[in-house]
């Protein structure tokens, strides 16, 4: 029961940062919170499963896909602070 | 198996990581903050006995992606008007985190009754689990990190231009 009031916590510390910073840098470490939230949630369910082998492997992935996320979060990150825009509210629009 | 010292000194290492990560106003305390955070989530997954998510993830997040970000703090200087990260109060987004982080904890509750260890991970049962049944996982994934390495480079390239 402390794991899952503990990933929650986290979960919601993370969300209430990306909801509420300002800075892109800080939106993106909260991001990164409530990602670590999750995956803690996911390992204290692995520890109860039958097979926490897989539950490891599964895992392991999650923690690339993260990986992948803050790489290219980061990557807008930069390319938006080079053109001034250093906070949410510095973004207006989105084009492709 | 009970929860020990162990577990409540990682989880107060975590949960300090992560308010500090909420609460600080430099660049560099928040990424200390979170370098506190992710060793302490690398610890808790040593303590539910995963060692090689552990190391893995001291290894890619406290390795890899906070390096990340000390390079692209580094790269971009300090904000130009000379503010300090700005943190507000705003008591409708306070509301849907905690409305959420107590729904999650009341949907998961009966699945996860108990803090426990898992026993018998080895690293031959995650390869074996990781080239059967997640194998096609595992090749998406490694698909996945190319693409991203690729639209990274293509991002910063596009916006240099």
């Amino acid at each position: 029961m402390q794991s899952l009031l503990l990933a929650s916590a986290l979960i919601g510390l993370g969300l209430y940062g990306a909801l509420t910073r300002r800075d892109l840098i800080a939106v993106l470490a909260s991001i990164e919170v409530m990602l670590g939230g999750a995956q803690l949630l996911l390992a204290a369910y692995a520890a109860v499963t039958a097979a926490p082998s897989i539950a490891q492997g599964v895992n392991l992935v999650v923690l690339a896909v993260g990986a992948s996320e803050a790489a290219i979060g980061l990557a807008l990150v930069v390319v938006l602070v080079r053109r001034g825009r250093r906070r949410t509210e510095d973004i207006e629009e989105v084009r492709g | 198996m009970s929860v020990t010292l162990l577990w409540w000194a990682l989880a107060a290492l975590t949960l300090t990581g992560a308010v500090s990560v909420l609460l600080s106003r430099e660049m560099t305390r928040l990424l200390l903050a979170l370098g506190a955070f992710l060793l302490g989530v690398a610890g808790l997954y040593a303590y539910y006995g995963f060692e090689l998510l552990a190391v893995a993830e001291v290894f890619v997040y406290v390795g890899g992606v906070l390096v990340l970000f000390l390079f692209a703090i580094t790269a971009l200087g300090r904000d130009s008007s000379g503010r300090s990260i700005e943190r507000r109060l705003d008591l409708g987004a306070a509301a849907v985190s905690a409305g959420l982080a107590a729904a999650l904890a009341l949907a998961m509750r009966v699945v996860l009754p108990a803090t426990t260890a898992a026993t018998g991970v080895t690293v031959e049962k995650t390869a074996d689990a990781l080239l059967g049944p997640l194998l096609p996982h595992f090749e998406a994934v490694g698909v996945l990190l190319l693409v991203a390495l690729v639209a990274a480079l293509a991002i910063v390239g596009g916006g240099e231009e």
